[in-house]
């Protein structure tokens, strides 16, 4: 397989993306006023309980089958979620049971469809939250595997991906076990929060013999409409800045090839190839602290412009600091997170992950703060050059003082479902199947 | 059972069904209500019986012995929870938990089983337990008593199979039930014979359209008396700190299951 076609997703899906938001957005917008301020109003004024207008993209599936899993590359839509279970499978024929079952669910969920009807003195097959034609809404499910669903089973240990391990405390983390690791970790990115909702209740609901669900976190990004171009800048984190301004281009399937996807050149169990390392954290934000933190300081420990997200050296957002001229740090300080977490050097490549993180909201602390932070999600072909080793540079950074990671956990993403005939997970149940015995 | 509660349950059970409910299956269920209502009696008797002794050790400041008596004596209770919840202020009065009052255990309208479990295991003492200790005899005699005269509502008894499982699923798996006492085991167990008896007497009814979904139910039903039984002690069960998270997830997976399949029994049935 060629590099190019590891990457399933188009740059076409995503103008259509971007294009289908931007309508939705202008064009309810322009709906509303429009009338009013010419006097006449609409022939069906809304009333306050009216759904809200949708936009068209609800309309839009990103395709299931592809040698890589979809919710990697695939653009991030505005809301996102992750679900950490425990897997009770005991056995390879377990395992290829859930796994077939889930790949079921997921074609079902992410493609759309209408809800089966069934006699109404029965509960409903659906929670019905969406109506009972289920909208794809760009609904992404990925699947990824913890530590513990290989050391608990003796017949997986050894297909265990060789850099896949349980996350362990960083010098600034606060772990809490309630919101730490799992056997599998699902990822649901969806234009809307009650499609992602909606996926989750279905999963529990078909799979209860399967799986037990032991953490979950939601969260969003502000949407944006796109530039005059076309083109659309970061989104904001909830400190303000712009976050995942020096992602590397996931349009660039030669480098996602490089630094996101596991392939044949890495010595990782073949199973595993197509897949990739996921680093999950959930980072509380201090923000009360930070929003009394003068704007000037707040720059330097970010490395960027509040505003405008351009490196201190001037420029727009997607251009690159040029560190070699500030060796002492005079601009950017040296402990800058965005100078820490990416030098630009030419060692630091082998760094780069490809991060797809979400704002969290939760509520408030006993203190009466805001509990809410960073859903962080990144991908890389290799967890600790990527992640581990990012972070590593990261403790001690002045931004500490504003953060607390509090759980999370490391996972790895299965190879796609390639085919109609096949199912998420397959490759490592026939791995499994090849050391230990399996009945045909 | 009267013949006349018989008749009522029978007539109601042609009024709910509807054209797709099979009237010899209607019919049918008058005789597994029936069986249900004894099952019921035997265990409130058994209730009333055990609360006298347990009360009886409250209030003459026994620890020990209130202790020892504390699990069984609601184990009858956890089996015929659905029927005892038709009532439910009784059911507040009896099993309430400190999370149901503003000021937690402090609050003195606390009551019941779980105030007398705090006083006990908290406080290792029987001190202010003896109102509480009579209010809950004379709660449980009220609840045979009211329930001596109820003609049970056929979708109550077959849909109360399910309701036990949400029960354990919904607050009791994470052993937040019996959170002073730790005996949450066998409250498990009291809620797991109280829904597989339901099954049992309507499962001859269902087997015959549906006996992939018996045998499932029933697989379920067999990997929680394996799982429970590895906790076996004595009389009952091991504290519930010694459950195992391997465990606790095949519990909890099974009674999930279960409460999905078991919310179907009522449909299956032609309940309406």
């Amino acid at each position: 397989m060629t590099k190019m076609a590891r990457n399933n997703e188009t740059s076409l899906g995503r103008r259509r993306l971007i294009l289908g938001l931007g309508a939705g957005l202008g064009g309810s917008v322009i709906a509303r006023v429009s009338p009013a301020a010419e006097g006449q109003g609409p022939a069906h004024p809304p009333h306050v309980a009216d759904a809200p207008t949708g936009h068209e993209a609800r309309k839009d599936a990103w395709p299931f089958f592809g040698m890589v899993q979809q919710g990697v590359v695939t653009p991030r839509p505005a809301n996102g979620m992750v679900a950490a279970f425990s897997v009770l499978a005991k056995t390879p024929e377990d395992l290829e049971a859930m796994f077939r079952l889930l790949t079921e669910r997921i074609l079902f969920l992410t493609q759309g469809g209408a809800v089966p009807e069934l006699d109404p003195r029965l509960p409903p097959p659906d929670s019905g939250i969406l109506g009972p034609l289920i909208a794809p809404d760009n609904l992404t499910i990925t699947v990824s595997l913890g530590s513990s669903l290989f050391d608990d089973r003796e017949w997986l240990k050894p297909h265990k991906p060789r850099r896949l391990q349980r996350m362990t405390k960083f010098r600034n983390d606060a772990l809490s076990a309630d919101i730490c690791h799992g056997d599998m970790l699902l990822q649901f990115c969806a234009n809307t929060p009650d499609t992602n909702i909606h996926a989750l209740r279905d999963i529990l609901k078909t799979m209860s013999a399967h799986l037990v669900l032991r953490w979950k976190q939601e969260g969003n990004v502000p949407v944006v409409p796109p530039k005059p171009n076309g083109s659309t800048e970061s989104a904001r984190n909830f400190l303000g800045f712009r976050d995942g301004s020096a992602n590397p281009d996931s349009n660039d399937a030669n480098l996602m090839a490089e630094t996101v996807w596991v392939g044949a050149e890495r010595d990782e169990p073949e199973w595993a190839f197509n897949g990739t390392y996921q680093a999950v954290r959930i980072i509380r934000n201090f923000v009360e602290r930070w929003d009394r933190t003068p704007l000037r300081e707040q720059e330097r420990i970010i490395g960027r412009n509040k505003a405008s997200g351009a490196p201190l050296d001037g420029g727009t957002e997607a251009d690159v600091p040029a560190y070699e001229k500030d060796p002492d740090g005079k601009i950017t300080p040296l402990d800058a997170h965005i100078r820490l977490a990416n030098p630009r050097t030419a060692k630091s490549r082998k760094n780069l992950m490809l991060r797809r993180p979400f704002n969290y909201s939760n509520g408030v602390t006993k203190s009466g703060q805001l509990d809410q932070g960073l859903l962080f999600i990144s991908f890389q072909a290799d967890l600790e050059e990527g992640f581990i080793a990012v972070q590593r540079r990261l403790d001690g950074e002045p931004l500490e003082e504003y953060l607390k990671p509090v759980g999370g956990g490391y996972f790895y993403v299965l190879p796609g479902a390639p085919a109609p005939e096949t199912y998420l997970g397959e490759t490592l149940v026939r791995a499994a199947c090849r050391t230990t015995a399996c009945p045909t | 059972m009267t013949r006349h509660t018989l008749f009522a349950a029978a007539s109601f059970l042609l009024m709910a069904g509807s054209s797709l409910a099979a009237p010899s299956t209607v019919l049918d269920l008058v005789e597994p209500i029936a069986d249900y209502k004894i099952y019921v009696s035997e265990k409130l008797d058994k209730l009333v019986e055990d609360t006298e002794a347990f009360t009886a050790a409250v209030k003459a400041g026994d620890v020990e012995k209130a202790k020892s008596l504390f699990a069984p004596t609601r184990l009858s209770y956890e089996a015929i929870e659905p029927i005892a919840e038709l009532f439910s202020d009784l059911d507040a009065s009896i099993d309430s938990r400190a999370d149901d009052y503003e000021k937690q255990e402090q609050d003195p309208a606390f009551p019941g089983f779980h105030r007398i479990e705090y006083g006990l295991w908290e406080k290792g003492s029987t001190k202010d337990l003896d109102p509480v200790a009579d209010q809950l005899l004379a709660d449980v005699k009220a609840l045979r008593e009211r329930i001596t005269d109820l003609a049970l509502p056929p979708e109550k008894v077959v849909g109360g199979a399910a309701v036990l499982m949400e029960e354990v699923a919904a607050t009791k798996i994470s052993g937040e039930e019996d959170r002073y006492s730790h005996t949450d085991l066998w409250d498990f167990k009291g809620n797991f014979d109280g829904a597989d008896k339901i099954f049992q007497l309507v499962r001859p009814l269902v087997e015959k359209q549906d006996p992939a979904f018996v045998q499932k139910v029933a697989g379920n039903f067999a990997t929680i008396e394996t799982t429970l039984a590895k906790y076996k002690e004595g009389d009952g069960y091991k504290s519930y700190d010694k459950l195992t998270d391997d465990d606790r997830n095949v519990l909890s997976a099974a009674v999930n299951t279960l409460a999905e399949d078991l919310s179907t029994l009522r449909g299956k049935l032609g309940l309406d």
